[in-house]
């Protein structure tokens, strides 16, 4: 496989979500099978370009994002906005979209986070291609990772 | 001794606020760059900043780079605590002016060490 061709595998990305999750949240993510997340939920995404170009999302019910949140913020169950929650989900999806990047071809850099919430919305990369999902889960729900190529 | 924790998300200035606090800092924060920029040198310059890197407005190696070119701003230390972790990145940032690297994620202890290297904490 050429250094272009090169992407992260499934065992990279869990273990780059694992440690965000237990030395941020205190929180242990295991896989699990890839069950479509349904109801509300939380979406962070960080773009990639460079040397590399797409897209690392993460999603998550609302649940687990305001747990992820509050384990973050150090807050009492229910006592954070929605625009904490985002931040906080904003700030993991960086992290793990940063420690990502760092193991595709470089130079390349990494947007700011962006967060969707919701019941219904689907987010798209025009021309981009998933290479890579990853089905996750810890007593909060789960987590969801994909990798999108343009 | 004065803290600057300097990162576009508001949960991670809570964690570098709670560790340096339990490290005896004082700690004051700001959003981005730029606003970091004008805490500095509008109010009493901090002993070290722990400085993000990717922030809207000006980065935090914007911010390294201001900061080095004012004299009066010398004795502050600067410690970039950043996902960024290309070799080539590290390096810029170094050459800019900043004195240590924390890669995101990171541990109360893996801060508080780094510190300690720079000689803020006993
Ligand atoms: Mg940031």
């Amino acid at each position: 496989m050429t250094l272009a061709n090169a992407v992260v595998t499934a065992e990279q990305i869990t273990a780059i979500a694992q440690d965000v999750w237990s030395s941020f949240l205190q929180l242990d993510l295991l896989p699990v099978e890839n069950v479509p997340i349904e109801g509300s939920s939380v979406t962070g995404c960080v773009h990639v370009s460079g040397e590399w170009g797409g897209s690392i999302f993460l999603q998550c019910p609302a649940g687990h994002a305001q747990v992820a949140a509050e384990a973050m913020f150090a807050a009492d169950p229910g006592s954070l906005a929605a625009e904490e929650i985002s931040d906080a989900l904003g700030e993991l999806t960086n992290m793990i979209g940063g420690n990502i990047k760092s193991l595709l071809p470089a130079p390349s850099t990494l947007s700011i986070p962006s967060v969707a919430t919701g019941d219904t919305y689907t987010v798209r990369v025009p021309g981009a291609v998933v290479i890579e999902h990853v089905a996750l889960a810890c007593g909060a729900g789960d987590l969801h990772i994909s990798i999108w190529k343009v | 001794m004065l803290a600057l924790v300097l990162d576009d998300s508001r949960a991670m200035r809570m964690i570098l606020g709670r560790i340096m606090r339990e490290a005896g800092f004082d700690v004051v924060e700001a959003g981005d760059g730029k606003e970091g920029l004008e805490r500095v040198q509008t109010g009493p310059v901090p002993d070290v900043a722990l400085v993000d890197w990717n922030m809207p407005v000006m980065n935090g190696l914007e911010f390294v780079t201001a900061v080095r070119s004012q004299p009066e701003l010398r004795r502050m230390t600067l410690m970039m605590v950043t996902t960024e972790s290309e070799h080539s990145q590290i390096v810029r940032a170094l050459a800019a002016g900043a004195h240590e690297y924390v890669i995101k994620p990171f541990t109360a202890d893996a801060i508080v060490d780094k510190l300690s290297l720079l000689g803020l904490v006993a």
